[in-house]
């Protein structure tokens, strides 16, 4: 459960950034077209691999159950924190896409 | 959108009881239509059709309120719920008496 | 209502949200701590211990206390201790009895000797009032199943009506009053949308038989129980024959089960005509070993041959359909992480309810701002807002506080703490009917607060099992409930701060920040 809540979250992460007006207000500057259509395809992809591991680990009706649990939670706590921390929540995107595939492997 | 209630005129009250009326009533009758049509004609073991005649019979109770709250005037909100009721009405009159030997 | 479908789809949503508001907001908030159930059970009856789970040997236990104190009896029942829950619980009733004429027992699962627990309701009282409204059946569960329509439209119409539903995904802005307000609930509407489209739809389905029962009627010709027996397949009952035969050890049975499938857990037990010849056993799964909650699955046995009899699994496409919005709502198969989060959610949903609550009144509020005048009605919706909210969490520390106070063999215990419930939560009213709006709220979530705070004290004081004692033990369950009584009341405490303390204009933010909701802003516009 761990490893698709890391992919979901970087997922949601990547699409979030991949809006022009979150992108500027997060990282400081404008984004360039092509670096916001990578944020949106690698933001998809994150998430399409965070189902096909929870599918993978809990089938399909469990792993569904489990994978839209964790988007819900991860999304609320993006939200939410963003107007307070917005750094935070950078810093912890990026350590889910590091630490994601750690996790899938079971390393971690 | 109606902040002063005591301002607005009795016709309004009246056709606003009314559709909610049609949307409560009406939509019950027209879901209640739906599950038994479905429950007579989809083609599965009975109690299989009843269960989702009863499950889907929600959806159609809320299209009704929709439509209730959507159409342009009070009577139409009606019209739109009786007609397919009485429709369906027939359908499980006929199912229903092909049913009974 | 004629200005186009957006408008009167949000002419539908503000209504009927407002006059379903406070009662949604109640079955929500009670939905909510029935995830909990199991856990509350245990906190309001400390005094059955919390051991290491062995099903196969607690059986065994309630079968030879029931040998001894129920054998004449025309049936038994086993409800068997969870990991959740550390009750054994017997029941037995004569030949030919009904509901209402059988003796319950608690027992120690690891002894097998009987446990005097103090009488309360505990979880059950949420779990019941939050789908019967404390109401005479069939009124509540109508009730009830109505408002989950009501809410099933109020989040169709808010889909609609929200304009921006993919491009404010992710905005929520914080210090702006209604903006702020208006940001949070399409935000915790939109992003848990999945989880609440769930519960309120599968309340529809849990109840479909009851308040939608015209193919049932028709299909059927008006008999309902051929149709359960159809669905369900309603077992059949055997004679005794009224010979004694000497009965297989109930362990034996289990052991037949974890033959079939290894690691099942094993919720319930029920005995037909224990002793005779004729025994029958039945034994139920934990409806939490799966997703899909269907009634009616089991292992029928025969009671003194062994013999396996039946095992009823029937699922059809429908069925398991149902059964799995059934299973989805209550969530029984949700481990603790899963456990947390359908908690969360339902907070979620409350929330939701909550602030279109507060919103509806704000808004109107304003306009009356400067004359410091309000109308008769909106003075009305602010006292039922803060008497549903503030009152009825209140209400429910309440509960527990009398669950711990009241002692713990008094005769009829278990209805004076649900009549201080209904007390406190009818004292809220009428102070919210005193007291000006702002401070209402306020002194209602202090008091709140220190309510809950107190509890992990109250109940070291009063049971010694206090946070010390349950995690030294490793009694989660306990800590947990105790853990959480601190949470809600720091939050409370936060809560109230701000509704006592003068309104402080918002601190200008960052200008990035400042700039791009201005942006935002004129985009609204």
């Amino acid at each position: 459960m761990l490893a698709i809540t890391l992919f979901g979250f970087a997922g949601f992460a990547g699409l979030c950034l991949s809006m022009e007006r979150h992108y500027s207000d997060l990282l400081g500057h404008k984004a360039t077209p092509r670096r916001l259509r990578g944020l949106r395809i690698g933001g998809w992809l994150l998430l399409v691999v965070a189902l096909w591991l929870a599918v993978l680990k809990s089938g399909w009706a469990m792993g569904l159950v489990e994978l839209f649990a964790v988007l819900m939670a991860g999304l609320c706590l993006w939200v939410f924190v963003l107007p307070y921390r917005p750094k935070l929540l950078l810093v912890l995107a990026a350590a889910s896409v590091v630490l994601g595939p750690f996790s899938a492997l079971g390393w971690i | 959108m109606k902040s002063k209630a005591a301002g607005l005129p009795l016709g309004y009250r009246l056709a606003v009881t009314s559709r909610c009326l049609a949307a409560l009533v009406g939509g019950y009758l027209l879901a209640a239509m739906a599950s038994v049509c479905m429950g007579l004609l989809l083609p599965m073991p009975k109690a299989e059709a009843v269960i989702t005649g009863m499950m889907l019979s929600f959806l159609f109770y809320l299209v009704a309120i929709l439509w209730s709250f959507a159409c342009r005037t009070a009577a139409q909100a009606w019209l739109g719920i009786l007609l397919p009721s009485a429709v369906l009405a027939l359908i499980n009159g006929l199912a229903y008496w092909m049913n009974t030997p | 209502m004629k200005e186009g479908f957006r408008q009167s789809m949000a002419w539908l949503h503000t209504w009927a949200g407002l006059v379903f508001g406070w009662l949604l907001f109640a079955i929500f908030l009670t939905g909510t701590l029935s995830y909990f159930k199991a856990e509350i059970n245990h906190w309001s009856q400390p005094e059955i211990p919390s051991r290491a789970l062995n099903s196969a040997a607690s059986l065994d236990l309630a079968q030879r206390y029931l040998q001894t104190h129920a054998a004449g009896a025309g049936s038994w029942f086993i409800d068997l201790p969870s990991e959740r829950e550390p009750e054994l619980s017997v029941s037995w009733r004569p030949a030919g009895g009904g509901r209402g004429d059988s003796t319950q027992k608690v027992l120690d699962p690891a002894t097998g000797s009987e446990l005097q627990a103090r009488d309360s309701r505990g979880g059950d009282f949420f779990y019941r009032f939050h789908f019967q409204l404390q109401m005479p059946h069939p009124w509540g569960r109508w009730l009830s199943t109505f408002c989950a329509l009501m809410m099933f439209v109020g989040l169709i119409t808010g889909i609609i009506t929200h304009k921006k539903i993919f491009k404010e995904f992710f905005t929520f802005r914080p210090g702006k009053a209604q903006r702020s307000w208006l940001d949070g609930h399409n935000a915790i509407g939109v992003l848990v949308l999945p989880f609440h489209l769930m519960i309120s739809y599968s309340s529809l389905v849990i109840f479909m038989a009851l308040v939608m029962p015209a193919s049932i009627a028709v299909s059927y010709n008006n008999d309902t129980r051929a149709f359960f027996s159809d669905v369900f397949g309603i077992p059949q009952s055997v004679k005794a024959t009224g010979k004694a035969a000497e009965p297989l050890p109930l362990s034996t049975l289990y052991a037949k089960v974890q033959e079939q499938v290894p690691g099942a857990r094993i919720a319930w037990v029920e005995v037909q005509n224990p002793g005779d010849e004729n025994a029958r056993v039945r034994v139920t799964r934990y409806s939490g070993d799966r997703i899909a909650h269907l009634r009616g699955g089991g292992w029928l046995f025969d009671g003194v041959s062994g013999t396996h009899l039946s095992s009823d699994f029937a699922d059809t496409t429908p069925m398991l359909i149902s059964g799995g919005f059934y299973g989805l709502h209550l969530g029984e198969f949700a481990g603790p992480v899963l456990r947390w989060l359908y908690f969360f959610f339902g907070l979620a949903g409350t929330a939701v309810i909550g602030t279109g609550l507060v919103m509806w009144l704000g808004k109107r509020q304003l306009k009356h701002a400067k004359s410091g005048v309000q109308p008769f009605e909106l003075r009305l919706v602010e006292v039922l807002n803060i008497a549903s909210m503030s009152g009825l969490i209140l209400a429910v520390a309440g509960f527990f506080w009398a669950n711990r106070l009241i002692p713990a063999f008094q005769e009829g215990r278990a209805d004076a703490e649900i009549n201080t419930f209904f007390l406190i939560w009818g004292l809220s009213l009428l102070h919210a009917l005193l007291r000006p709006g702002r401070k209402a709220w306020g002194e209602q979530l202090a008091v709140a607060a220190v309510f809950y705070l107190a509890l992990p004290l109250i109940n070291a004081w009063t049971t010694g099992q206090g946070l010390n004692h349950s995690i030294r033990v490793g009694d989660w369950s306990m800590a947990g409930f105790d853990l959480t009584a601190l949470g809600c009341g720091l939050f409370l405490y936060w809560a109230a701060r701000k509704m006592l303390l003068p309104p402080v204009v918002a601190p200008k933010r960052a200008p990035k920040v400042a700039k791009a909701a201005a942006l935002i802003e004129s985009e609204v516009k």
